[in-house]
């Protein structure tokens, strides 16, 4: 995360040079991890694509101005996370996720079969709950500490690269992920108790 | 219920992605923003665009090139003013002819008192003939 991917540093130079077509790879290789940090902080699929858009085409305008000082993978995620923090304060109202975009590689994944069935056929839940309990805890969350949950805990960033794109310390990484995960905790704790 | 049961389950968010399809579309519907909002750009926008690409290094932000180019054209502003004011007190001024010769209060005085002024014509032989000749 620190250095500079080569490749994606050429992409860049080429794109600073002129290069339309450089800076299309340049969308394709980071589309589908933005995509997935915008959706979970804005938890609409048509918000998220308008955003992706616009912070594709923001970078793109910018893009002259990046000087390597961070990596552009960090530099991508300052924008995008930037942005959509704006459009939710401006948004202001909360979505409900919409369910039928849940990949159906969830069945198969181990911490959901563990999640989901502990042996009780009773104890267990189907994905449509337990998304939508996920999603509801999710949004009651503030949107910053959405934001460094999403990073932390779904992307799987580490808090050093999120206190860079926050521009924020460790310390208030970790703090703000401490403080979100007991409203999560509380949240979810009648779910996990059934 | 800790923390990792919670990063678990958060874990799970992981798979709402859209399908394969969408990011296929997602680069053509980008290109098309991209087309759609370059025709509908001032053209002093383009230009301006063109001149930062022509001039400025590709890592030199815009806001630099404009603060530049306006510190350019103060700067030359400047120099100009400055040279001006310069030249005039170096050159002595002429005094206008209102001043040579104050305007006379009547015919006879003038003939009197004003300096002789002379006009230097052209020098050319004025005639009605035609120049041209065939």
């Amino acid at each position: 995360m620190e250095t500079l991917d080569p490749s994606d540093n050429q992409l860049v130079e080429r794109t600073q040079a002129g290069d339309a077509r450089a800076f299309d790879e340049l969308v394709v290789r980071f589309s589908p991890r933005l995509y997935g940090l915008i959706y979970n902080m804005t938890a609409s699929h048509e918000d998220t694509n308008d955003l992706l858009q616009e912070v594709f085409a923001k970078a793109y305008r910018s893009i002259r101005g990046f000087q390597g000082k961070s990596s552009f993978y960090t530099w991508m995620h300052t924008i995008a996370v930037n942005m959509t923090i704006n459009f939710l304060k401006k948004r202001n109202r909360r979505k409900t996720m919409s369910l039928d975009d849940v990949d159906n590689g969830i069945l198969n994944d181990p911490d959901f079969i563990a999640a989901t069935s502990n042996g009780d056929p009773s104890h267990s839940a189907n994905l449509g709950e337990l998304q939508k309990k996920l999603n509801e805890s999710m949004l009651k969350l503030s949107h910053e500490h959405r934001a460094v949950v999403t990073m932390f805990d779904i992307q799987g960033m580490p808090h050093a690269e999120i206190a860079k794109i926050l521009k924020i310390s460790e310390g208030t990484v970790r703090s703000r992920l401490f403080y979100a995960h007991k409203q999560l905790q509380t949240h979810l704790q009648e779910f996990i108790k059934q | 219920m800790d923390n990792n049961d919670i990063s678990k389950l958060l874990r799970l968010k992981r798979y709402e992605q859209p399908p394969a399809e969408y990011f296929e579309n997602f680069l053509a519907e980008f290109q098309l923003r991209q087309r759609a909002e370059v025709i509908h750009r001032p053209f002093f926008q383009i230009a301006w665009d063109r001149l930062c690409r022509f001039l400025a290094p590709p890592s030199m932000p815009r806001l630099a090139m404009a603060g530049s180019f306006a510190v350019a054209v103060i700067a030359t502003g400047s120099v100009l003013t400055w040279s001006d004011s310069e030249t005039e007190g170096l050159t002595p001024s002429m005094p206008t002819i209102a001043q040579q010769a104050p305007a006379p209060s009547s015919p006879s005085q003038a003939t009197k008192s004003a300096p002789a002024v002379q006009y230097v014509l052209p020098a050319e032989v004025v005639t009605y003939a035609s120049r041209r000749s065939f």
